[in-house]
């Protein structure tokens, strides 16, 4: 017997998964999200943030790009607050690029995309941090930066406002079967280890990258590739725009503005498996050197951390390899072709067009269920009900400036000042059972996103645990220090000039003036879910240490 | 990492955008005396590199709490890894200004030269006026002056008229050849308010065998930098530098005042990016920092009465700002029966005119009553500072008597 029931469970929790759990309960069916870390943890919240326009696909991959453009035009409607209007420029640096540029031309007509060709003059006039080696710039206003975690929090919360529940930490280890029948699914508490058998009548399997691990689970295959991509931040935006390369896409051809950062990406390797995602320096060497090549400053500017994502190709059985590869998705009904009854798989696509892998994949299973309402989200803003997602959450608008912060009081003390975060942007989330630890507060408000890397608000978030959540200080504490851990492995590939001296202050205060070393070293545990493994903090602390 | 791929990455502390190399230590809102005596204030950390973050020349600038900075400087001091924490306030300060409007106060606190010429001018009814608390009710309510607060005296006689009838004088002696020769910069408060300290320093170089000239000068320009007016203390700077540019090579620059001397050495050349500051900032000195170079070189005259008084000294923020030490202190200790204590109990609040303000006096009040209770618990005949505007706030909120330094050195040197 089920512990519970639902209509639909959703495993996974990116933003395909986010959007799938919004569609049906657009659609008025019971729905439940069961992800395994938090939510935006694994290939949503690793993205580079660029909405694409779909001039990066147009020449290779023209099924994508028009999904790009029709998306993008969506997604402007409904996730407004989401999506900062950059814009971008597609540069030719080299004379191999040149040659690009017909081909480009020619697929950004064909699949819709305004395309102009500015001159030199001009588009140095707006973005004077272009490069010397810059030969000829297009300017497609449709390039945006979409905040990946956002995203996926206003899909939730959405979902949530229409009675669909959300369980982070929770790991499906099994499904129970009637007959070929899918009947429910057994889950895991990745903290308690509590074990729960949820009943419902259909799975949905957005998994991405880890979507043949679900799959395997029920004895079927679905093949999908990792390919990892390297990313590098830098703590300023160099450009108002987005900046991409005018070739064949290739490696580090992307520079985003997004918020108060420039990301620099990114990479493309096949790795064998979606939590091994090691960061080489040849690759963050690549993304200073590609990066520098469209716009100066790239390699004064101080490097944050560096992150690897992984893209979830699906093997559509050609022989193609990484970037070659579609970006486009599949929607395997797992009845169909293996037998499997109440199981739908969705597979491949990217951030830019999670909505409309969520329409089909629920459309389907809606369709099985016996339901007809059609799909909604493409006209429902996500924060349709008086703007209380704005209310949740204030950031900084346009170059991060902080515009809600005008005419505030500033009487308060910010809880992360790198990121501008308040008191009141932080707390309601405290109140949220799906926020874990303070990895989870991070991508749900931007603190510890900044230069310091949480060197600051890391104990201020962990005070706030004690005062808001009633949580005890040895909790609080190795909260704060899984937070410093995690950071810790993204920090430790720039170390060179100011970052270096960041991670000096870092270490000093929290390993010699908190003692966080002595309580991380006696507790001896894994590192944190889902990071490259490596030197630790505390026993890079320990090795640099006079005995 | 292999160092030879570092080649590759310029971003080292000596050539980044200072802005860029905060490590939120915090250092600096530690040392910030009006963080530590009001909760309302963020601090220089979340004003300075923080806040520049997010700074946009296309977009509106952010100004809650930018006017709480009283401009000490001692965040600069403090930090680590050298960001000018206080250029980042100051231009959003002026930007925000230029956006919003300055007020009336504002506007006349920054123009503190034609407002103290015109004190001067009219001496005896502006200090009446200053004086008496019906005019000071009214210049509350209207302009925003705190009625409490003790503005400076204004004398007829300037520094400059002095100066020039003096050199008249003097042409009709035959004064020894003099191997050295110092420019005064006197700013303000000398030429305005405290002739008597002019006359001293004049003396006491001259003593010393060192000729002192008297060029024509403008408003160092701090009083309009500190009032969100960068706009009018550049165009200030650059009346000065064009001046000073053209003193004969060997002439050095003296400064009687800390604040002004800290625009000519740092911020012309810095915050207000005058060409052709460097020169003139390399060769400003404080005035006791010139004596005690004269010490140095052995020809500072050291024949002093001796004196029996005990006195306190109390450094200024911007003299800390100056990287020289206290030469004042060290001056001191070579006369005869001064015995010398140096009050550590940082920022007395008055920040030049911001401690003026009616918003601002009693933060300013606060942030000094530290130095306050330590001037009135150590009972010394007179507290020393180097700056005119502490000077002003020790004697009013410590009720002590307060002279420059040099006022002990000319008393040695017999000038009454």
């Amino acid at each position: 017997m089920p512990d519970f029931t639902t209509g639909v469970v959703v495993i996974g929790g990116g933003s395909t998964g986010a959007g799938a759990l919004r569609d049906l309960a657009m659609r008025g069916i019971d729905a439940m999200l069961i992800e395994k870390g938090d939510l935006a943890s694994g290939t949503t919240g690793r993205s580079h943030g660029l909405l694409h326009s779909g001039g990066r696909y147009c020449v290779n991959d023209l099924a994508a790009a028009i999904e790009c453009v029709e998306e993008g035009r969506i997604l402007r409607r409904i996730a407004r607050t989401a999506i900062e209007d950059t814009g971008g420029y597609f540069l030719s640096v080299t004379e191999e690029d040149e040659a690009w540029e017909p081909r480009f031309v020619e697929g950004c007509a064909k699949a819709g995309i305004t395309c102009e060709r500015i001159s030199l003059d001009e588009a140095r006039r707006r973005e004077p941090a272009l490069s010397k080696q810059v030969r000829t710039a297009f300017w497609l206003p449709e390039d945006g930066h979409l905040d990946p975690f956002y995203l996926v929090m206003g899909n939730v919360e959405s979902a949530r406002r229409r009675g669909a529940q959300v369980r982070t930490y929770t790991e499906v280890t099994g499904f129970t079967r009637e007959g070929d029948r899918v009947t429910g699914v057994i889950t895991r508490d990745a903290v308690t280890g509590e074990q729960t058998s949820i009943g419902c009548q259909a799975v949905i399997n957005a998994t991405g990258a880890w979507s043949g691990f679900v799959a395997k689970l029920l004895d079927v295959e679905v093949k999908v590739v990792p390919v990892k991509g390297v990313m590098v931040v830098l703590s300023h935006r160099l450009a108002h725009a987005a900046i991409n390369r005018c070739h064949k896409p290739g490696d580090g051809d992307i520079v985003v503005p997004g918020l108060s950062v420039a990301i620099l990406g990114t990479t493309a390797r096949r790795v064998p498996h979606p939590e091994v995602l090691p960061i080489e320096w040849d690759e963050v060497r690549l993304m200073l050197e590609e990066g520098a090549m469209m716009l100066d400053g790239v390699t004064a500017a101080r490097a944050m951390r560096a992150y690897a994502g992984v893209r979830p190709l699906y093997d559509l059985g050609a022989e193609a390899e990484g970037r070659e590869m579609s970006r486009n998705f599949a929607v395997i009904d797992h009845e169909e072709r293996d037998g499997v009854a109440g199981f739908t798989s969705i597979v491949g696509g990217k951030v830019t067009t999670y909505r409309l892998m969520a329409e089909r994949v629920t459309h389907v299973v809606a369709r099985k269920l016996g339901v007809t309402t059609p799909c909604s989200t493409a006209d429902v803003p996500l924060n349709d009900r008086d703007d209380e997602l704005d209310q949740l959450r204030h950031r900084p608008a346009q170059m991060g400036a902080p515009k809600p912060h005008l005419g505030e009081d500033y009487l308060k003390p910010l809880v992360c000042e790198c990121e501008l975060v308040r008191p009141e942007d932080a707390d309601p989330w405290l109140e949220d059972p799906a926020v874990r630890g303070l990895e989870d507060m991070r991508r749900r408000t931007r603190a510890g996103m900044g230069p310091c890397q949480a060197a600051v608000c890391s104990y201020r978030l962990a005070g706030r645990l004690v005062t808001a959540r009633h949580q005890d200080g040895a909790m609080a504490t190795r909260a704060m220090a899984d937070f410093l851990e995690t950071r810790w492995r993204g920090v430790r590939h720039v170390f060179w000039g100011s970052q270096l001296r960041q991670a000096q202050v870092t270490t000093g205060l929290h390993l010699e003036l908190f003692n966080l070393d002595r309580q991380l070293m006696l507790e001896n545990r894994p590192p944190p879910v889902g990071e490259d493994h490596g030197v630790g903090l505390a026993e890079a602390a320990q090795a640099t240490r006079p005995r | 990492m292999i160092s030879d791929d570092l080649d590759l990455i310029t971003d080292t502390v000596e050539e980044q955008a200072p802005v860029e190399a905060c490590t939120k230590c915090t250092a600096c809102n530690t040392v910030c005396p009006v963080a530590r005596s009001t909760e309302i204030f963020r601090g220089p950390k979340y004003l300075g590199p923080e806040s520049e973050r997010y700074r946009d020349q296309h977009e509106a600038t952010v100004t809650a709490g930018l006017d709480l900075c009283s401009g000490c400087k001692l965040c600069e001091v403090t930090c680590p890894s050298q960001v000018s924490i206080q250029e980042y306030i100051r231009r959003a300060q002026n930007k925000g200004a230029r956006e919003k409007g300055r007020t009336l106060r504002d506007w006349m606190l920054g123009h503190t030269r034609l407002l103290s010429a015109f004190g001067s001018m009219t001496a005896p009814l502006a200090n009446f006026g200053n004086r008496n608390p019906v005019v000071r009710l009214a210049m509350e309510k209207l302009v925003g002056i705190h009625r409490k607060r003790p503005l400076p005296r204004y004398q007829w006689l300037t520094f400059e008229r002095w100066f020039k009838r003096r050199r008249q004088q003097a042409a009709t002696l035959t004064l020894p050849r003099k191997e050295r020769t110092v420019a005064y910069f006197y700013g303000c408060w000398v030429n305005y308010n405290e002739r008597r300290l002019g006359e001293m320093v004049v003396h006491i170089l001259e003593r010393n065998g060192v000729n002192v000239i008297v060029p024509k000068q403008q408003c160092c320009g701090i009083p309009a930098v500190v009032n969100s007016n960068i706009d009018l203390a550049r165009t200030y700077g650059v009346e000065n530098v064009r001046r000073l540019s053209t003193l004969p090579a060997g002439v050095d620059i003296i400064a009687s005042s800390t604040s002004c001397g800290l625009m000519l050495k740092h911020d012309y050349s810095h915050l207000l990016d005058i060409p052709g500051a460097e020169p003139v900032g390399s060769r400003t000195y404080d005035i006791c920092e010139y004596l005690w170079m004269l010490h140095e070189a052995g020809d500072l005259d050291l024949t002093f009465e001796p004196l029996d008084t005990r006195v306190l000294y109390h450094a200024p923020c911007h003299l800390k700002s100056h990287g020289m030490g206290y030469p004042a202190t060290r001056l001191l200790r070579l006369i005869p029966g001064v015995h010398l204590e140096e009050v550590d109990e940082g920022c007395c609040g008055i920040s030049g005119t911001f401690g003026v303000k009616v918003e601002k006096y009693d933060l300013s009040m606060k942030i000094g009553s530290r130095l306050f209770e330590a001037v009135k618990a150590a009972g010394s005949d007179s507290v020393l500072a180097d700056c005119e505007t502490c000077r002003m706030q020790v004697e009013h909120g410590a009720g002590a008597r307060s002279s420059h330094p040099v006022e002990i050195l000319a008393r040695a040197y017999g000038y009454r």
